[in-house]
């Protein structure tokens, strides 16, 4: 019921005080033929994966944590 | 004492001190407690301890009550779920001698088709084998959650539970200690209650440890969170660790007749005998494997019951009563009779025995309740007591499975033939262990079954089906404890709105005014002479810092580095695939900085996107939400400008505050901040104001508008209004994957820019051709409410090639206009089609002043 | 038992850099919301806090948002019972906190049994209808 998530500013909290900002990504492909698929397709890995959290109600900062997919556990 | 009596089916029926419903009921005479889910056999008392679902009842019209563990109390309305016409006569017991020509899945293979008629079908199996009607009139009552924090949960108040939570307590730990019951109150006398009777005092005297009777233990979730349901709430533990200490039911033996009334389990029937007092039966044989089955023999002889035989191991021998025949290391084959128990045969010593007896009590071994623990992924949980038990497997005899679900052992084998091969299809396919016992009393033989018969190398074939919570049937009132109504936001002119007596409804997380009572009435004040709309709800953002003009040139596709103070210039929001996720205002202001204002409903997103692509970029930038802060009054019509210049005395005339920008006045006193706006069509200021002030604004600007007519005006009167004016609400004319060109708002796109939020995909984009679009149209012969046509799809000939997203009778326009997408064919894009039976042409938009002079004034 | 009070304290933000803001962020009523942020609640000096500010961040910001901001106060011995009724937080004995209560953004100031509870405006009434719907029979 309760991913705990740990924000840098105010430390473990409940994921639903969270927006949850998806993989993190590259975001200035210089050449859009090979650099836009990185933008737009997700890696979507089974294992660890480094995801933007946005700490909606607390300090409103934007942060990046790793989450291992399989098992849920973050760091 | 006499006590008040409990009614059951029309009969008073007395209920004594310390009576559950199942002891009462039995007492007064009654056998059939209930009847079987799907061939209505009868089904009387068994397990008494709540897991079962023989002895369920109806009590004061709430369904699916376990009458064994629920105490009686005078006044309670009982009576059976199942049968017709009546539990005790079921003619739908016809459905035990169909039972052989209903195999498993009978009633979903035989009437799925044809179709038409399974809508029948369903309501009369739904008839027949439900559990009761639900109480739809039983007054809602309120559930409340709330949540603990703790440093261990113990689930589970018997000797192995008190002992844990006296170590942890004693160890400085903070403990929550929960069980099903009143701690002790479903323990005969004997050791196990003694010991559990000296431990509670010391448990409750300590501070640390909070103890919650009556409340069951849902399942264990991430964290680890174990929530609890109790009587009027739900609470949500967040412990530590977790010690789970829920015991061993007592096993369900498998052989033919094993569902028959007459046949207990032995806890069931020594409570009944010593606890309270009632009798199971005149002559009883007793099948005690284990010491606690010993245990309940002697319960029941000292209670003074007739126990005429006990098949007991040899070990056992010496400790069987005089009065009893022990029947040495016998086998227990089948017990008979229709409708109950009246013989048992019995295996001893390689002779076959028939036994006559009207009641059977088996203590045959213990199934640890080990479900929560079952549920952890590397969450701390300890399993303490009969709970952490090793158990042999369960010998697979004859007869009834699945006591919830009516599964048999044979269609077990019926299922297996027909090529369901393993645990988790056999348990889906025959619904054995989807019961309300949740496989508490017969996951472990369906495991055993299947392990039985599939191929040694199919590792997963026979392990116990996944743990789910509940681990408890919960009412979903439980559930919602605490969750009653969707977050509603309001403006600081809510109260004035209620006043005034607007319709108020949902949109975009608000609360706002549809109308006032006559929205054609608020429509034409606004084109001929003035309206005031409560637009506070719009998202308002400071951007301020050094890096503010790059913040805002990053993430809207248009040109920001040109727009000098107090200009304001409509901009997009793209998210990276290129796609309008937003749109609003940005207002450039003296310092520097800027004010950005938003859809009401994209607010949040706003702000998040703006904080994401400061911290993504590096750029140093303050960012403020201002939305709760600034009220904002949206006032608008031709006679605008006479409205308040009876209010200020600022410039405001098309000199001094020319289309589109913003400038600071003062309006009946209050500081706003005026930004010239065109949404609806005409001359307009949004007045953007403290909060706290709205009201005395609006009551200004209402007294001072009486001499031209104002009139407030509501979402309703602005759904025409803006459609008049072709502009697109997002996320009802837009699709998820709209670009700017689609929705015509290509001209808010610099490309020329080395770079923006989406702007890579567009550039791949603008490659392909353009095949959908969203288009101003025009009917014909539309219904008198044209708003009918919004949803409809677009036709051409017989090809769908659209829908209209937005319709209305423009009156001003004394014709029926709308938007909708439309995609282009091979001849390019269409330009008459159909909605319906209306003709609908495709015009360029704005339909109403597409110059835009009554806006730019 | 708990009482509930409703007030309009005023509430200054100041938007400054890491180091401008641990100038403020001793203050009385200051409140640390992030690295770059800080909210002061009560009485104060805009004027002088934005000098204060200024000297190490020039594009520094300090406004009186005191409109934003809406305190529901809960103080009595049923205080915090009230609380763990709209939120899984644990509270400090003394000090802010900020998270979800009553599923909606909160800053907290905490002293002992009163809980100052600031809500933004848009959601002053949620919190207090929250307040009362669920903790019912512990307000006075």
């Amino acid at each position: 019921m309760t991913l705990q998530v740990p924000c840098p500013n105010c430390g473990s909290r409940p994921h639903s005080e969270f927006t949850f900002g998806g993989e993190e990504r590259p975001h200035v492909p210089r050449d859009t033929d090979t650099g836009l698929p990185r933008v737009l397709v997700p890696e979507n890995a089974e294992g660890p994966q480094r995801e933007r959290w946005f700490h909606a109600f607390g300090c409103r900062t934007w942060f990046t944590v790793t989450r291992d997919t399989r098992t849920n556990r973050i760091g | 004492m006499t006590r008040e009596p409990l009614w059951f089916e029309g009969r008073e029926v007395p209920v004594l001190e310390g009576d559950t419903v199942a002891s009462a009921l039995f007492r007064a005479g009654v056998r059939t407690f209930s009847r079987s889910l799907k061939t209505h056999r009868r089904r009387g008392l068994y397990c008494g301890t709540g897991e079962c679902p023989n002895c369920t009842v109806t009590v004061d019209g709430v369904p699916g009550v376990r009458s064994c563990v629920t105490p009686a109390t005078g006044g309670m309305r009982v009576r059976r779920d199942r049968g017709w016409p009546s539990a005790e006569h079921d003619l739908l017991h016809a459905a035990d001698f169909l039972h052989p020509l209903m195999p498993v899945g009978f009633l979903t293979k035989t009437f799925i088709r044809p179709r038409f008629a399974w809508p029948v079908a369903e309501r009369m199996i739904r008839r027949t084998t439900g559990s009761g009607p639900l109480p739809v009139d039983a007054p809602i009552t309120r559930t409340v959650s709330r949540h603990v924090r703790c440093d261990a949960v113990v689930v589970g108040a018997g000797t192995a539970g008190l002992s844990a939570t006296l170590e942890a307590a004693t160890g400085g730990e903070r403990v929550t200690l929960c069980d099903l019951f009143p701690i002790g109150s479903r323990v005969p006398p004997g050791p196990t209650l003694d010991a559990i009777l000296e431990l509670e005092p010391i448990a409750r005297a300590n501070p640390n440890i909070e103890i919650l009777e009556d409340h069951a233990a849902l399942g264990l979730f991430e964290g680890p969170t174990v929530p609890l349901a109790g009587p009027a709430e739900l609470v949500e533990v967040h412990p530590q660790h977790v010690v789970v200490a829920t015991g061993a039911t007592e096993l369900h033996p498998l052989f033919p007749g094993n569902d028959l009334p007459g046949v207990w389990l032995g806890r069931a029937a020594s409570a009944m005998a010593a606890l309270h007092g009632v009798p199971v039966g005149r002559r009883v044989v007793v099948v005690a494997s284990t010491v606690e089955g010993m245990e309940h023999l002697h319960a029941l002889v000292a209670a003074g019951t007739s126990v005429i035989a006990a098949i007991v191991p040899a070990a056992f021998v010496d400790e069987v009563p005089r009065q009893t025949e022990a029947i040495v290391d016998g086998e227990l084959i089948e017990a008979h009779g229709r409708g109950r128990v009246r013989s048992v045969l019995v295996r001893e010593g390689g002779e076959r025995r028939r036994i006559a007896c009207d009641t059977l009590v088996l203590s045959m071994g213990l199934a640890p309740r080990d479900e929560l623990a079952r549920m952890a992924v590397g969450e701390p949980v300890d399993v303490v007591g009969d709970a952490a038990l090793e158990v042999d497997e369960p010998r697979l005899g004859g007869g009834y499975l699945c006591l919830c679900e009516d599964v048999a052992v044979h269609d077990l084998e019926q299922a297996w033939a027909e090529g369901f091969r393993s645990v988790e299809i056999l348990k889906r396919y025959t619904t054995a262990a989807m019961g309300p016992c949740r496989g508490a009393m017969c996951a472990r033989a369906l495991a055993c079954f299947a392990r039985d018969r599939a191929d040694v190398a199919d590792v997963r074939a026979g392990v116990r089906t996944t743990s789910r919570p509940p681990v408890r049937p919960v009412a979903l009132e439980t559930l919602a404890a605490s969750v009653h109504e969707v977050i509603e936001k309001r403006t600081g002119l809510h109260d004035v709105h209620v006043a005034a007596g607007a319709t108020l409804e949902w949109s975009g997380g608000w609360k706002r005014p549809l109308t006032y009572g006559d929205q054609r009435e608020e429509y034409l004040a606004v084109r001929e002479r003035v309206g005031l709309m409560d637009v506070g709800t719009l998202g308002r953002f400071l951007i301020a810092g050094r890096d503010a003009m790059r913040l805002a040139d990053a993430v809207f596709p248009g040109r920001i580095d040109d727009l000098a103070p107090s200009r304001s210039r409509y901009v997009l929001a793209l998210d990276e695939a290129g796609y309008v996720a937003d749109d609003g205002l940005l207002c450039a202001l003296d310092d520097g900085s800027y004010l950005l204002t938003s859809t009401s409903g994209g607010a949040e997103r706003m702000e998040a996107r703006l904080r994401e692509w400061a911290d993504r970029l590096d750029l140093h930038v303050h960012l403020l939400d201002r939305t709760s802060e600034l009220g904002a009054i949206l006032v608008a019509g031709p006679r605008v400008r006479d409205l308040l210049h009876g209010l200020t005395d600022e410039p405001i005339e098309p000199a001094t505050l020319s289309y589109p920008g913003h400038r600071e006045i003062v309006v009946a006193g209050i500081p706003c901040r005026a930004i010239r706006n065109g949404f609806v069509g005409e001359l307009a200021f949004e007045l953007h104001h403290p909060r706290s002030r709205g009201p005395e604004l609006w009551g200004a600007l209402l007294r001072a508008g009486e001499a031209f007519q104002v009139s407030a005006f509501g979402l309703d009167a602005l759904e025409v209004l803006r459609l008049e004016k072709g502009h697109v609400y997002l996320g009802q004319d837009t699709l998820p994957d709209d670009t700017p060109d689609k929705l015509g708002l290509g001209w808010a796109v610099e490309m020329t820019k080395p770079w923006f939020v989406g702007k890579p995909s567009l550039e791949r984009l603008a490659r392909l051709p353009r095949t959908r679009r969203l288009a101003g149209l025009e009917f014909d012969h539309a219904p008198a409410d044209a708003a009918e046509l919004r949803g409809v799809p677009l036709t051409v000939g017989d090809s769908i090639v659209g829908r209209v997203t937005s319709s209305a009778s423009s009156p001003v326009l004394d014709r029926a206009i709308g938007l909708g997408w439309i995609r282009s064919g091979d001849e390019g894009f269409p330009t008459e089609l159909r909605a319906g039976s209306t003709v609908g042409r495709v015009v360029p938009t704005p339909f109403y002043d597409p110059e835009g002079a009554r806006v730019r004034g | 038992m708990a009482e509930l009070r409703t007030s309009s304290p005023p509430v200054t933000s100041v938007l400054a850099s890491t180091d401008a803001c641990e100038r403020v962020a001793g203050l009385p009523g200051a409140c640390r919301i992030g690295p770059t942020e800080v909210a002061i609640v009560g009485d104060v000096s805009t004027a002088a806090v934005l000098q204060a500010v200024r000297r190490l961040d020039p594009d520094a910001v300090v406004l009186d948002v005191s409109d934003g901001w809406v305190a529901h106060t809960l103080e009595g011995s049923g205080a915090r019972e009230a609380l763990s009724r709209m939120t899984e937080l644990e509270l400090p004995v003394s000090g802010f906190v900020q998270g979800e209560v009553a599923r909606i953004g909160v800053r907290m100031l905490v002293d002992g049994d009163r809980i100052d509870l600031l809500a933004p405006s848009m959601h002053a009434d949620h919190l207090r209808d929250r307040i009362r719907a669920d903790c019912a029979e512990l307000l006075r």
